[in-house]
């Protein structure tokens, strides 16, 4: 087996962090019981453990353990939150507040809502990519449910203005639905300051393992459960609890809360020397995305190339991400991209880096000498053709 | 073949430039599919494509998967169900239903026998070859899977490591039956015993102008075409590049030639002497298919020559003449009497009548893929 190429889509998963996988581990043997369990010691190691953990995940966003309701992950979360505040507010009216930069999980299910009578309103970007506070102000109607936005974006990495928009949901009453999973574990997230009434995250996208998330539940009456059968989460969620998964999140959620800062400002560094390095060897090189962005996460334009056949290309030394979505035979230009303005043309032309924990100088000076020439290399194979 | 060469090709400019490779070989098929057992597609680490396992349906997924062959270092079966409407990889739309199963294995240059070595081993001579690919059923990622054995009619043969025990005997089956097989060995290995013929191999008699577009379009369809002529300024490389090309008059022409069993002959010198010279020593010859432009009169007075020479015109020999040359599909140009010439020849050496498939009964390839289990 050859090398393995080098991991540049954080914002796709992150590997688990060591630590975390050593204190998972005895949960998925010695520790194996279920957190339900309420007769023998089995059972209540367990909810010690997932208790702990709700207090560690609790901790990183500035809430309470008691608002944090454990999910599989932040698709769930979101549905949960979308679909359980639809559901619980019926008095409150039938109009969503929306972005056309938000993600799959927030659009499909404004869509799913919509078929069942809710009017949603897609809020546009400005060409940095950003929602205006002030677009937001003036969609809220009297019979605005939510506004749904999201933190940072997954695509271009760009902060939305979170604390102005929470505190003109707060103002006009309505509720704050934020999706902050590529936020949370990588900058300061405060549930509180930021005025927001339901948050999804997820814990693989913080160094943590898959099928983990939660949502935060400012109060447990603003939603209604979707899913039956237990009362587990204090009915808010029920089905069997992922102890190792949860645990797991805990302690990821933990180490980012000490070390986010450190790894922030090192990410931050080494992100910005990638894009101005790619920016001097490939003349034409734009960066998409502007103002505040999470620090490890960079979406550029290629000129003259296809980002599939770049992608491909060097898929044996780096591992990046597109922008867009692939569905079937037709490539679908990235939504987030198409509404910050860009040409259809140009969203093929978008590569995603999303640098982590575990990169070094030394990867980055791999991944700007191997896409540089790749890209030069394509170029010339393109022209010919 | 012509696919074969190119992938031969596609592999060594890869190998100069020191990239990794995968080879793609659809090695079984239940139901229908655009592409049958035996198409092959080479892919490079950068992602170029060569050869075609579909018509493009599988070749986005299947080159992600050869990018993970090629890192894995070990070979892999995938299986693709067309029959599957709602497959996310395949989209919808395809309109076939079949199970295609496509080997995926690392092409490792330092090994002397790796599979486009024995591929190179398939094009290199005019001979029938039969090459075993081994898949399995039952473990995708099996290590012994790949293509691991070149026989070929002369005695050459080519392994790549051990084999079955009766993979041997089966492989010389082949080449009696002259068909491709499938057979289940013991132990959760399976085998495409691919019959392979060489390519047709064309000699057109004649370099005027209106062979120029027949040689061109046998060239598309990766042909073995050779030129007889007895004008130099006309069967010249600058008319006719890339073509075989024998400067001669009719009798030393032919001693120049190498005809067998693939081998369809085209007179179209507009030379009636040089064209009976021609027909008369073919006759003599084992080729299938001799064409000769020209109305029926044209050879029936040939033919009443020929018998007054003292050559007997038995119903077996007339069977292999075609003339008028070429399917009856209304061509009047060059370029139509081209198609209509290589859509005969095409359909003659495959057995078929020529018609509109819509009146055809039973499926368009006639494919045995019926694998057989072997003790």
């Amino acid at each position: 087996m050859m090398a393995a190429p080098i991991y540049l889509d954080y914002c796709a998963t992150t590997p688990c962090d060591p630590r975390v996988v050593q204190g998972m581990l005895p949960h998925f043997t010695s520790r194996f019981g279920n957190a339900a369990s309420r007769d023998h010691s089995f059972g209540w190691m367990a909810k010690e453990a997932v208790e702990q953990a709700r207090e560690q995940v609790a901790a990183l966003v500035q809430a309470g353990p008691q608002q944090i309701v454990f999910t599989s992950g932040a698709t769930e979360a979101i549905n949960l939150a979308l679909k359980g505040l639809a559901e619980a507010c019926p008095h409150k009216g039938k109009h969503i507040i929306t972005a056309k930069t938000e993600h799959r999980a927030v659009l499909d299910t404004c869509s799913w809502l919509e078929e069942k009578g809710f009017s949603i309103t897609l809020l546009d970007v400005d060409a940095d990519g950003c929602v205006r506070p002030e677009d937001v102000a003036q969609a809220i109607r009297k019979d605005t449910l939510c506004v749904a936005l999201m933190y940072a974006n997954n695509e271009t990495g760009v902060i939305h203005p979170v604390r102005e928009i929470g505190a003109l949901a707060k103002k006009h009453n309505v509720y704050f639905v934020c999706d902050a999973t590529q936020a949370a574990g990588k900058i300061p997230v405060s549930v509180v300051e930021d005025h927001i009434d339901l948050m999804a995250f997820s814990a693989h996208k913080l160094y943590g393992p898959m099928g983990a998330g939660a949502l935060y539940v400012s109060n447990v009456r603003h939603i209604l459960p979707q899913q039956h059968g237990g009362a587990h989460e204090r009915s808010r969620r029920s089905g069997t609890l992922n102890t190792p998964g949860i645990v797991g999140f805990g302690l990821a959620a933990d180490i980012c809360r000490q070390e986010m800062a450190a790894d922030a400002k090192r990410l931050r560094q080494l992100r910005n020397r990638l894009e101005r390095e790619l920016q001097d060897l490939v003349p034409g090189t734009a960066v998409n995305g502007n103002g505040p962005r999470l620090p490890h996460v960079s979406n550029m334009l290629f000129p003259g190339i296809d980002s599939e056949q770049l992608l491909l290309a060097v898929s044996a030394r780096l591992a990046l991400s597109r922008g867009s979505a692939c569905s079937g035979l037709v490539q679908q230009p990235s939504h987030v991209l198409m509404a910050m303005g860009l040409t259809r043309e140009e969203t093929l032309r978008a590569v995603r880096i999303s640098l982590g924990r575990f990169t070094t100088a030394d990867e980055i000076n791999t991944a700007v000498a191997v896409l540089s020439s790749a890209v030069r290399e394509l170029q010339q194979i393109n022209a010919q053709v | 073949m012509k696919e074969l060469q190119q992938i031969i090709q596609a592999f060594e400019q890869a190998c100069l430039k020191n990239q990794k490779t995968a080879l793609a070989t659809v090695v079984h098929v239940e139901g229908s599919s655009y592409r049958g057992p035996g198409a092959r597609m080479l892919i490079t680490e950068t992602g170029m494509l060569t050869g075609a396992i579909s018509g493009g349906c599988l070749e986005g997924d299947a080159l992600r998967k050869a990018l993970a062959v090629m890192m894995e270092g070990k070979p892999m079966l995938a299986t693709y169900d067309t029959s599957d409407e709602d497959d996310a990889v395949i989209g919808v739309g395809l309109g076939c239903s079949g199970i295609i199963r496509v080997l995926i294995e690392p092409v490792v240059p330092e090994h002397a026998s790796n599979p486009v070595a024995l591929l190179q081993q398939v094009v290199q001579k005019r001979e029938p070859s039969v090459l075993l690919t081994f898949f399995s059923l039952h473990n995708k990622w099996a290590e012994q899977q790949g293509t691991r054995l070149l026989l070929k009619a002369d005695g050459t043969m080519l392994q790549a490591a051990p084999l079955p025990a009766a993979a041997m005997p089966d492989a010389a089956a082949a080449f009696e039956n002259k068909a491709t097989a499938f057979i289940e060995y013991p132990g959760q290995l399976s085998a495409f015993v691919e019959y392979i013929t060489p390519p047709l191999a064309l000699v057109v008699a004649g370099a005027g102008n209106d062979v120029l577009p027949l040689v061109q379009m046998a060239a598309v369809l990766g042909w073995d075409v050779t030129l007889v002529d007895g004008r130099p300024n006309y069967a010249s490389t600058r008319r006719f590049p890339g073509c075989r090309l024998v400067v001669a008059d009719p009798a030393a022409a032919l001693q120049n030639l190498e005809v067998d069993d693939q081998t369809a002959v085209v007179l179209m010198t507009h030379n009636y002497n040089y064209d009976k010279a021609l027909l008369k020593s073919l006759l003599q010859l084992p080729v299938h298919y001799i064409g000769m432009l020209g109305p029926k009169k044209k050879l029936a007075r040939m033919q009443a020559e020929l018998e007054e020479e003292g050559m007997a015109f038995s119903q077996e020999i007339a069977a292999r003449v075609y003339s008028p040359v070429g399917l009856d599909i209304g061509a009047d140009t060059a370029e139509e009497i081209a198609l209509a010439v290589l859509a005969e020849i095409k359909a003659v050496f495959a057995g078929r009548k020529g018609g509109s498939l819509r009146h055809a009964t039973g499926s368009i390839h006639e494919r045995n893929t019926e694998i057989v289990a072997k003790e």
